[in-house]
Protein backbone atom coordinates (compact mmCIF):
# COMPACT_ATOMS: atom_id res chain seq x y z
CA UNK A 1 0.00 0.00 0.00
CA UNK A 2 2.41 2.54 1.05
CA UNK A 3 4.40 1.68 -2.20
CA UNK A 4 1.60 2.44 -4.16
CA UNK A 5 1.30 5.67 -2.46
CA UNK A 6 4.89 6.36 -3.02
CA UNK A 7 4.67 5.74 -6.78
CA UNK A 8 1.41 7.93 -7.06
CA UNK A 9 3.30 10.92 -5.19
CA UNK A 10 6.03 10.70 -7.49
CA UNK A 11 4.37 10.64 -10.90
CA UNK A 12 2.52 13.72 -9.16
CA UNK A 13 5.80 15.46 -8.80
CA UNK A 14 6.67 14.80 -12.27
CA UNK A 15 3.79 16.14 -13.63
CA UNK A 16 4.08 19.65 -11.48
CA UNK A 17 7.52 20.35 -10.65
CA UNK A 18 7.75 21.49 -14.17
CA UNK A 19 4.97 23.56 -13.85
CA UNK A 20 6.12 25.35 -10.35
CA UNK A 21 9.44 25.83 -12.00
CA UNK A 22 8.36 28.13 -14.93
CA UNK A 23 9.58 31.44 -14.46
CA UNK A 24 11.31 34.44 -15.88
CA UNK A 25 15.00 33.83 -15.72
CA UNK A 26 16.74 36.61 -17.21
CA UNK A 27 16.19 40.37 -18.26
CA UNK A 28 18.29 42.20 -20.91
CA UNK A 29 16.98 45.73 -22.17
CA UNK A 30 18.67 48.29 -24.42
CA UNK A 31 18.60 51.65 -23.26
CA UNK A 32 19.19 54.93 -24.85
CA UNK A 33 19.94 57.99 -23.27
CA UNK A 34 21.91 56.75 -20.31
CA UNK A 35 24.58 59.22 -18.98
CA UNK B 1 18.14 53.95 -13.06
CA UNK B 2 19.99 50.98 -11.22
CA UNK B 3 19.21 51.77 -8.02
CA UNK B 4 15.67 52.44 -8.77
CA UNK B 5 15.74 49.12 -10.46
CA UNK B 6 17.04 47.20 -7.81
CA UNK B 7 14.21 48.52 -6.02
CA UNK B 8 11.33 46.42 -7.95
CA UNK B 9 9.76 43.93 -6.69
CA UNK B 10 11.50 40.11 -8.25
CA UNK B 11 14.57 41.91 -9.31
CA UNK B 12 17.63 40.18 -7.57
CA UNK B 13 20.48 41.97 -9.62
CA UNK B 14 20.65 44.80 -11.95
CA UNK B 15 24.32 45.15 -14.22
CA UNK B 16 24.57 48.37 -16.10
CA UNK B 17 26.91 48.39 -18.86
CA UNK B 18 27.35 52.23 -19.94
CA UNK B 19 29.97 51.39 -22.62
CA UNK B 20 27.17 49.14 -24.80
CA UNK B 21 24.01 50.66 -23.29
CA UNK B 22 22.98 47.60 -21.70
CA UNK B 23 21.33 47.13 -18.87
CA UNK B 24 20.85 43.08 -17.26
CA UNK B 25 18.00 42.16 -14.61
CA UNK B 26 18.42 39.13 -12.47
CA UNK B 27 14.89 38.05 -10.91
CA UNK B 28 14.69 36.56 -7.44
CA UNK B 29 14.91 32.88 -7.26
CA UNK B 30 11.04 32.70 -7.78
CA UNK B 31 10.89 34.43 -10.95
CA UNK B 32 8.48 36.33 -10.05
CA UNK B 33 8.72 39.85 -11.76
CA UNK B 34 6.89 42.57 -13.99
CA UNK B 35 8.46 43.17 -17.36
CA UNK B 36 5.87 45.62 -17.89
CA UNK B 37 7.12 47.50 -14.37
CA UNK B 38 10.54 47.36 -15.05
CA UNK B 39 10.03 48.88 -18.44
CA UNK B 40 8.07 51.73 -16.74
CA UNK B 41 10.50 51.74 -13.59
CA UNK B 42 13.34 52.54 -16.39
CA UNK B 43 11.54 55.32 -18.49
CA UNK B 44 11.03 56.74 -15.36
CA UNK B 45 14.26 57.11 -14.38
CA UNK B 46 14.55 59.30 -17.60
CA UNK B 47 16.19 56.86 -19.68
CA UNK B 48 14.72 55.75 -23.04
CA UNK B 49 14.47 51.16 -23.43
CA UNK B 50 15.19 50.55 -27.35
CA UNK B 51 14.41 47.11 -27.08
CA UNK B 52 13.86 44.36 -24.17
CA UNK B 53 14.59 40.57 -24.01
CA UNK B 54 13.32 37.56 -21.70
CA UNK B 55 14.44 34.47 -21.03
CA UNK B 56 11.55 32.49 -19.27
CA UNK B 57 10.62 29.01 -19.14
CA UNK B 58 6.63 28.29 -19.17
CA UNK B 59 4.15 26.18 -20.79
CA UNK B 60 2.61 26.97 -24.27
CA UNK B 61 -0.63 27.31 -24.07
CA UNK B 62 -4.30 29.06 -25.48
CA UNK B 63 -5.44 32.06 -23.99
CA UNK B 64 -8.73 32.43 -24.30
CA UNK B 65 -8.97 34.63 -27.76
CA UNK B 66 -7.29 31.47 -28.78
CA UNK B 67 -3.86 33.26 -29.23
CA UNK B 68 -0.70 31.21 -28.03
CA UNK B 69 0.83 32.68 -24.81
CA UNK B 70 4.01 31.52 -22.71
CA UNK B 71 2.68 30.73 -19.31
CA UNK B 72 5.23 30.96 -16.69
CA UNK B 73 3.42 31.42 -14.08
CA UNK B 74 -0.04 30.38 -12.54
CA UNK B 75 -1.14 34.24 -12.94
CA UNK B 76 1.11 35.35 -15.88
CA UNK B 77 1.65 34.83 -19.81
CA UNK B 78 3.28 36.43 -22.69
CA UNK B 79 1.07 36.08 -25.54
CA UNK B 80 3.42 34.94 -28.62
CA UNK B 81 4.14 37.23 -32.04
CA UNK B 82 3.81 35.21 -35.05
CA UNK B 83 7.09 34.18 -36.75
CA UNK B 84 8.65 30.82 -38.05
CA UNK B 85 9.59 29.53 -34.38
CA UNK B 86 6.12 29.68 -32.98
CA UNK B 87 4.87 26.95 -35.76
CA UNK B 88 7.53 24.84 -34.04
CA UNK B 89 6.23 24.79 -30.97
CA UNK B 90 2.36 25.24 -31.90
CA UNK B 91 1.52 21.84 -31.57
CA UNK B 92 2.63 21.12 -28.12
CA UNK B 93 0.08 23.66 -27.49
CA UNK B 94 -1.46 23.01 -24.11
CA UNK B 95 0.34 19.72 -23.25
CA UNK B 96 2.81 19.03 -20.40
CA UNK B 97 6.12 20.80 -22.15
CA UNK B 98 8.11 22.74 -21.22
CA UNK B 99 9.96 25.09 -22.76
CA UNK B 100 13.05 27.71 -22.39
CA UNK B 101 12.94 30.03 -24.22
CA UNK B 102 14.36 33.23 -25.74
CA UNK B 103 12.67 36.68 -26.72
CA UNK B 104 12.07 40.16 -27.78
CA UNK B 105 9.58 41.36 -25.22
CA UNK B 106 9.23 45.06 -26.38
CA UNK B 107 11.12 47.42 -28.93
CA UNK B 108 10.75 51.19 -29.48
CA UNK B 109 8.38 52.24 -31.79
CA UNK B 110 9.53 54.53 -34.42
CA UNK B 111 8.97 58.26 -33.47
CA UNK B 112 7.30 57.18 -30.00
CA UNK B 113 9.10 58.10 -27.17
CA UNK B 114 7.33 56.72 -24.21
CA UNK B 115 5.74 53.31 -24.73
CA UNK B 116 1.74 52.93 -24.16
CA UNK B 117 0.75 51.91 -20.68
CA UNK B 118 -1.97 50.18 -22.01
CA UNK B 119 -0.12 48.04 -24.96
CA UNK B 120 0.47 44.66 -24.22
CA UNK B 121 4.18 42.94 -24.27
CA UNK B 122 4.41 40.31 -26.90
CA UNK B 123 6.78 37.70 -26.97
CA UNK B 124 8.29 37.15 -30.26
CA UNK B 125 10.54 33.88 -30.25
CA UNK B 126 14.56 34.26 -31.16
CA UNK B 127 15.61 31.24 -29.61
CA UNK B 128 14.44 27.72 -28.32
CA UNK B 129 17.22 27.13 -25.84
CA UNK B 130 15.48 23.52 -24.52
CA UNK B 131 12.18 21.42 -24.12
CA UNK B 132 11.34 19.32 -21.73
Amino acid sequence: MNTRKLVLLFLLGCVFVPTLQAQIKHIEMRVEGMT
Amino acid sequence: MKQHLGRQSGVQKVDVSLIDGKVDVTPQEDGQIDPAQLLKAVYDSGVTVAEMEVTARGKIVKDTSGNLALQVSPNQSFTIAPNDLLKTVEPLADSPAVFTLRGELYHKPAGKKKPEASASLKLLILEVQKKE
